[in-house]
C-alpha cells in the first residue's frame, strides 16, 4: 500500500492521477454525451420516452424525417451564408487592422488591446446592442447609412427576409474580428524584418512585399485563423436567440440554433439530436483542419 | 508628411478607428441614459439631452437582477473551480511529456474545444433528466459549462506550464523534494500568473453563459443574468433602454476587469491559441 502511494506521490503515477482525473471529466461530460447523441439519432426519443433508459430503434428514420422538414435546405444554405460571410469579414477586416496595427506607433498595442472587449463580452449582451443599433424604425445605422447616403430607406435588418441572416452576421463579425485580429498580428510580429528591408532595397513596392513576403510567411498563422474562425462561427449560438430567433420563417435560421429549437421548443429531442450529429460531422472537418495547421505551427 | 509626424498621424487613426469599432458599447450606455421621447428622436442624439440614470435602481428593482447576478456568479464560480482544479494538472502533465499519448491526449483536447455547445445539449439534457439531475438545475449546467470550458483552459495553460523551466523543478527533485512537493512549491508558483489570467478569462465567459442556463433551469429564481436578459429581448422588443441598462449592467464589471488586465490577458491568448 505504501508503495502505490510513493508511486503515486513520486512516479508517473503523480502525472496519471492529474490527467486521469481531468480526462475522466471530460469523457463523462463530453464524450459520452456526443457518443450518446448519436446513438439518439437512431431512437425514438420524445417526451414519453425521454426518460426511459431503453427506447426503441428506427433506423434512419430521423435522419429521413430532418431532410424532409420543409426548412432543411433552407436552414443548410443559411448556414453556408452564415460560416462563409462571417468567417470572410472576420478575416477580411481583422487582417487589415492587424496590418495597420502592425505599423510602429506609440500607444498601437495598447488601442489593438481594447479591440478585444468584444470579444470578452456575453454573447446575449452583443445581440441585444446590435438588435438595437438594427432595429428597422430607429436604429442607429440606417440613420448613418442613409446619412452617409449609401441607403434611400429604413432597411428592416431583422424582419427582412432578405436581410434577416446579415443582420446575425454583422453582430458576429464584429464579435469575432478583434479575436481574428490579435492572432494575425502574432504571426505578423514573427515575420523578420530584414526580410522586407531586403525586398525594399530590392524596389518592390509595398503590395510587392505584402506578396511575396508577408502572404507566404503567414500561411500557417492563416490557417490557424481560418479554421478557428470556422469552428468559432459554427459553434455561434447566442446571438440567435437575440436578434431574430431564426426568423422571418427560418430565414436567418442555422444547423445549431435549429437543432435547440427542435429538441427545446418543439420537444422532438431525436431530430434535435440528428441535426447536431449532422453539424458535428461538419465542425469535426473544420477541426481536422484546425490541428493540422497548428501542427505546421509547432513545428515551423 | 515628414516622417516626424507620420506615428503620430497613426496614432490618431488608431484611436478614431478603436472609437468607430467601439461604438456598440458607447451606443448602450448613451441609450441607457436617454428618456423616452429621446428614445425614437430622429435624428439621434449622440449625446443624450437631459442624461437620466433613473432607469438603472428601476430595471434592477422590475428585473431582479439581484437574483440573476447571483445565479451568474455561483454558476461562473462553480464552473471556474471546477476548470481550474482538474484542468490545470492536466496542462501541467500535457505540457512535461512529448510522446504519443500524450499527442492522442492533446489532440482529444482539441477535439472537445471545438465542439458547439447546441450540439452537446441535447445529450445532455436527456442523459441529466435520466440520473436526475435535473432536480439541481444549477449543478447541472455548472458541470456541461465546465466541461465546455475545459479544454480550451487546458491549451492555454499548457503554454503557460511550456514556459516554465523543466531544470528547476529536476533541481528541486534533486535537492530531495517529491514529485508532489515539486509540483506545488516550484512549478505551481512560477506559472501561478498564466493560470489566474486564464481562470479570470473562463470565470468570464462563464458569466454569459447562456444555452446550457436556458435549456436546463426552469425555474427563474435559479436562472443567470444571461436567461434574464433573454426575458425581455426578441424580434419585436421595443423596450431598448431598459434592455440597454439591464446590458450596462450586467456587462461593466466584466469590462472593467479587462481594461485592468488588458495586457495579460491578450499575452495570455497568444501564447497559448497558435501554440
Amino acid at each position: 500500500m505504501s508503495r502505490f502511494l510513493n508511486w503515486l506521490r513520486d512516479g508517473v503515477g503523480f502525472d496519471i492521477l492529474l490527467v486521469g482525473a481531468a480526462l475522466l471529466f471530460l469523457v463523462a461530460l463530453a464524450g459520452a454525451p456526443l457518443i450518446y447523441n448519436v446513438l439518439m439519432s437512431f431512437q425514438q426519443v420524445d417526451m414519453f420516452t425521454l426518460g426511459v433508459l431503453f427506447r426503441p430503434f428506427v433506423g434512419f428514420d430521423n435522419y429521413v424525417a430532418v431532410v424532409r422538414q420543409p426548412e432543411f435546405w433552407l436552414v443548410t444554405r443559411n448556414t453556408l451564408i452564415f460560416v462563409f460571410g462571417s468567417m470572410t469579414g472576420q478575416f477580411v477586416l481583422g487582417f487589415a487592422l492587424a496590418l495597420f496595427f502592425a505599423q510602429n506607433f506609440p500607444g498601437a498595442s495598447t488601442i489593438r488591446g481594447l479591440f478585444l472587449v468584444s470579444w470578452v463580452m456575453p454573447g446575449l449582451v452583443v445581440g441585444a446592442i446590435w438588435s438595437w443599433i438594427l432595429a428597422g424604425d430607429f436604429g442607429v445605422l440606417n440613420v448613418i447609412l442613409k446619412s452617409l447616403g449609401i441607403i434611400q430607406s429604413n432597411i428592416f435588418w431583422k424582419s427582412d427576409p432578405n436581410f434577416s441572416i446579415w443582420a446575425v452576421i454583422i453582430a458576429n463579425i464584429w464579435l469575432g474580428l478583434a479575436f481574428n485580429m490579435l492572432l494575425l498580428s502574432v504571426g505578423l510580429a514573427a515575420i523578420p524584418k530584414d526580410l522586407y528591408e531586403a525586398a525594399e532595397l530590392d524596389g518592390a513596392n509595398a503590395f510587392q512585399r505584402f506578396w511575396t513576403i508577408t502572404l507566404p510567411m503567414m500561411r500557417p498563422t492563416i490557417g490557424a485563423v481560418l479554421s478557428l474562425g470556422l469552428i468559432g462561427t459554427l459553434q455561434q449560438f447566442d446571438l440567435f436567440p437575440a436578434l431574430t430567433e431564426g426568423g422571418p420563417a427560418n430565414t436567418s435560421n442555422v444547423a445549431g440554433f435549429w437543432s435547440w429549437q427542435l429538441s427545446f421548443q418543439l420537444y422532438d429531442f431525436a431530430k434535435g439530436a440528428t441535426v447536431s450529429v449532422m453539424m458535428f460531422l461538419l465542425v469535426l472537418f473544420a477541426s481536422v483542419v484546425y490541428v493540422r495547421s497548428t501542427r505546421h505551427e509547432v513545428r515551423g | 508628411m515628414t516622417k516626424t509626424y507620420t506615428p503620430w498621424f497613426l496614432l490618431v487613426v488608431a484611436l478614431a478607428l478603436a472609437a468607430v469599432y467601439l461604438f456598440p458599447l458607447y451606443w448602450m450606455y448613451v441609450t441607457s441614459l436617454k428618456t423616452g421621447s429621446e428614445m425614437f428622436a430622429n435624428p439621434p442624439t449622440f449625446w443624450p439631452n437631459n442624461p437620466n440614470p433613473g432607469i438603472y435602481p428601476e430595471v434592477w428593482a422590475r428585473r431582479a437582477m439581484p437574483t440573476f447576478l447571483t445565479n451568474s456568479v455561483l454558476i461562473a464560480g462553480g464552473v471556474t473551480a471546477i476548470t481550474v482544479i482538474l484542468g490545470t494538472g492536466c496542462a501541467y502533465v500535457l505540457a512535461r511529456y512529448r510522446n504519443v499519448w500524450i499527442d492522442v491526449g492533446l489532440f482529444c483536447v482539441l477535439m472537445l474545444q471545438v465542439l458547439p455547445a447546441s450540439v452537446m445539449v441535447t445529450p445532455l439534457f436527456v442523459g441529466f433528466n435520466q440520473i436526475g439531475l435535473l432536480n439541481y438545475p444549477r449543478t447541472a449546467v455548472v458541470l456541461a459549462a465546465a466541461a465546455k470550458a475545459m479544454p480550451f483552459f487546458v491549451v492555454l495553460v499548457r503554454a503557460t506550464f511550456m514556459s516554465v523551466p523543466r531544470e528547476l523543478e529536476e533541481a528541486a527533485l534533486v535537492d530531495g523534494n517529491s514529485r508532489i512537493g515539486a509540483f506545488f512549491s516550484i512549478v505551481l508558483p512560477l506559472a501561478r500568473n498564466g493560470i489566474l489570467v486564464c481562470a479570470i478569462l473562463t470565470f468570464m465567459s462563464a458569466f454569459g453563459e447562456y444555452i446550457y442556463s436556458k435549456s436546463i433551469i426552469q425555474s427563474p429564481s435559479q436562472q443567470p443574468a444571461s436567461v434574464g436578459l433573454s426575458g425581455f429581448l426578441g424580434p419585436n422588443s421595443t423596450d431598448w433602454s431598459s434592455i440597454m441598462a439591464y446590458s450596462a449592467i450586467y456587462v461593466t464589471p466584466i469590462l472593467l476587469a479587462f481594461v485592468i488586465l488588458q495586457r495579460r490577458i491578450v499575452s495570455g491568448l497568444t501564447s497559448g491559441a497558435l501554440k
